[in-house]
């Protein structure tokens, strides 16, 4: 195998892990300017490691991306007081914290590549990713993402939230129904941003030549997940109850989101074609923790600016998803286009047909690959806006029957997918 | 005085007669050499057609939008066609100018210098159009699909205007460097978009202002119309 570029270490980060030794339990925490956040983050990860792993060596790693309002200072001062609120006795070990920079490309991808690089140094034999923006951690978070990998010899356990039933719709329409069927592991969320893993799995991870790509930026969710299925790994998902993040920019835009989190799932489709043209059908994952109902905020959606953007897209990107999509699926598209919004349905066929279409054009270049997923946008909000017609009555258990009989019909057409990719070119 | 004349006449005649014998294996000889150009030419544009084909130059230049503007310009043969035959009527010209120089006569060895000599700006010309026209295609693509997803009606005005904006500086950029009336080109496209600038700039400023407040309120308060779905 050849030898991967190992990231750079300040000079007193190395003299830190050498001071450090060796640890079992490595808990990393990516940051850009989330001082407001990280404190709460890092006191429940303190707390949960004291609690639940009293008799292990750990470490938190904040891998910062150059924050300029003070998040390493915050990691380094923020404490846990009074222990005795919440643990029968005195942790027997303490807890190290190493806060420093990461470097190469910027974003996510480059700051666990660190953690991974660390936990490796310090033969760690489960590790812990969580987001710095956090408002729902609880200490018991540690005991599910890690619990598992220490006691049950998982390799790597991916989160399980209870959401509103509208959010994630990129993950429910898109990205769990196409990883499952690839894959053939029903992790119900493969991009949710906190992860279990072992130390063999990060040592994995840190093997893999990703570090100069699209991985590095904004994929590396969806390619751990991945990663972890393609290389026979054990998974399992452990429920943490409610994602509740610090409030994100309102002005982030749902093109680009879609761009980086599909065109990382058409990136993996083309690196594991081989694995996944094999796999039948999907089986579930173990699941860890009590899963309980959460009471969630009601959230406005605007189902009449999707549609507009979805007719707007049937009018003027015609000749656009004609290159992509087949004369069939295209024809289907301009009839659900042309519904009322009384009667407007995006059938679950016919957007199986329509992620399929894109996925084989992706593969076979049929246009700029950035253009191509901006063309999807419309289609996907067209797709969001029936799912939330459909479902305005719905139950949580309801809503998840329909991402069930969502899952279903990508598996069905899978052969498709399969003969299609491997075929000599046929054009869109 | 008839004994000059006939002298003079049979001095031009013996003068003409002489000067053809030697113009004519130079004639030969050009025509040898055309009809040389021709096959081997015609054996050029054979063979690169199918490594054209063979490397998929076809699909990349769908995938570029060339095949789109040729479309548009009511051309329909394959790129890698196109592409063959240029360079089919390139090599025979190159042999006709050889086959000319044969000739030696002073005129058309003039001729042929200046024709050579603007050679250059033709392909420089030429290498400008195409790649102001993939340019535009590309980012009036990328202009029509961002205002799509921006929800903005005119979405395809906006995208003919980029690709018209772009095209027009190339036309522009390619005219003067065939230096054909150079300066009034220039003229005329500074006064051309001076002027739909100006003409933008008052719309905005002056008849379109509460659009431009709708505008710019949208663009940097996008809550009041956005959804509260998170999407990931």
């Amino acid at each position: 195998m050849s030898q991967i570029e190992r990231p750079q270490l300040a000079a007193e980060v190395e003299h830190a892990l050498r001071e450090i030794g060796r640890v079992d339990l490595l808990v990393g925490i990516p940051s850009y300017n989330n001082a407001r956040t990280i404190g709460h983050v890092v006191r429940a990860v303190m707390a949960g490691l004291a609690k639940y792993f009293p008799e292990y060596t750990a470490v938190i790693v904040n891998s910062d991306g150059g924050s300029k309002d003070g998040t390493p200072e915050v990691v380094r001062q923020a404490a846990l007081g009074d222990y005795r609120a919440i643990l029968a006795a005195h942790p027997r070990h303490p807890i190290h914290r190493l806060t420093t920079p990461y470097h190469g490309v910027p974003g996510k991808g480059s700051a666990l590549r660190l953690v991974f690089d660390i936990a490796v140094r310090l033969q760690a034999r489960a590790c812990a990713v969580v987001d710095a923006d956090l408002r729902s951690i609880t200490p018991e978070w540690m005991d599910l993402l890690i619990g598992p990998l220490l006691k049950e010899g998982f390799d790597f356990v991916a989160p399980l939230y209870r959401r509103h039933k509208y959010d994630g719709t990129i993950t429910n329409s898109i990205v769990y129904p196409l990883t499952r069927t690839l894959y053939g592991k029903r992790v119900r969320q493969p991009i949710g941003g906190d992860f279990g893993f072992s130390g063999r799995l990060a040592a994995h991870y840190l093997a893999q030549d990703v570090w100069h790509t699209d991985v590095a930026r904004f994929g590396v969710d969806i390619w751990m997940t991945t990663t972890a299925i393609t290389g026979g790994f054990r998974v399992c998902q452990a429920f943490l109850g409610a994602k509740i993040h610090d409030a994100k920019d309102p002005g982030v835009d749902l093109s680009g989101m879609l761009m980086q989190v599909v065109g990382s799932v058409f990136d993996l489709m083309e690196a594991n074609f081989p694995i996944w043209a094999n796999v039948r059908g999907s089986e579930p994952v173990p699941t860890f923790g009590l899963e309980y109902e959460v009471g969630l905020e009601p959230i406005r959606v605007n189902v009449e600016r999707m549609l507009g953007i979805f007719r707007l897209g049937a009018e003027e990107l015609k000749d656009l998803w004609q290159r992509i999509l087949s004369p069939s699926t295209f024809r289907q598209v301009q009839q659900i286009a042309g519904s009322s919004e009384a009667h407007f349905r995006f059938p679950p066929d016919v957007w199986v047909s329509v992620i399929y279409d894109f996925a084989l054009a992706f593969h076979r270049h049929v246009i700029h690959r950035d253009h191509l997923l901006q063309a999807l946008v419309p289609l996907y909000l067209g797709r969001t806006a029936s799912f939330v017609l459909e479902t305005l009555e719905s139950t949580a258990e309801e809503v998840e029957a329909v991402i069930e009989e969502l899952c279903r019909h990508f598996e069905e057409r899978k052969p498709e997918l399969v003969a299609q990719w491997g075929a000599p070119d046929a054009g869109g | 005085m008839f004994e000059a004349l006939k002298t003079a006449l049979v001095g031009t005649f013996q003068r003409f007669e002489e000067r053809a014998l030697a113009f004519l294996p130079n004639f030969f000889a050009l025509v040898i050499l055309l009809f040389a150009g021709w096959i081997v030419a015609a054996v050029v544009r054979s063979l690169l057609g199918r490594a054209l084909r063979a490397i998929r130059f076809d699909r990349w230049c769908e995938q570029m939008g060339i095949v789109q503007v040729l479309r548009r310009a009511e051309i329909r043969r394959a790129p890698s066609y196109l592409l063959a035959q240029a360079f089919f009527w390139l090599l025979f010209l190159f042999f006709l100018v050889v086959g000319l120089e044969q000739l030696e006569i002073a005129l058309v060895s003039r001729m042929l210098a200046a024709v050579f000599g603007y050679l250059p700006r033709v392909v420089a010309a030429l290498l400008i159009l195409v790649g102001g026209f993939l340019l535009a295609n590309f980012l009036a693509r990328a202009a029509l699909l961002a205002a799509v997803n921006a929800h903005l009606a005119s979405a395809r005005l906006l995208a003919g205007g980029v690709r018209l904006l772009i095209v027009s500086i190339a036309l522009a950029m390619a005219l003067e460097q065939l230096a054909l009336a150079a300066h009034i080109v220039v003229a005329a496209f500074s006064i051309f978009f001076g002027g739909v600038t100006l003409a933008l700039a008052i719309a905005f400023g002056l008849a379109g202002r509460d659009l431009a407040r709708d505008v710019l309120r949208r663009q940097f308060s996008p809550r009041r119309e956005e959804d509260e779905l998170s999407h990931l």
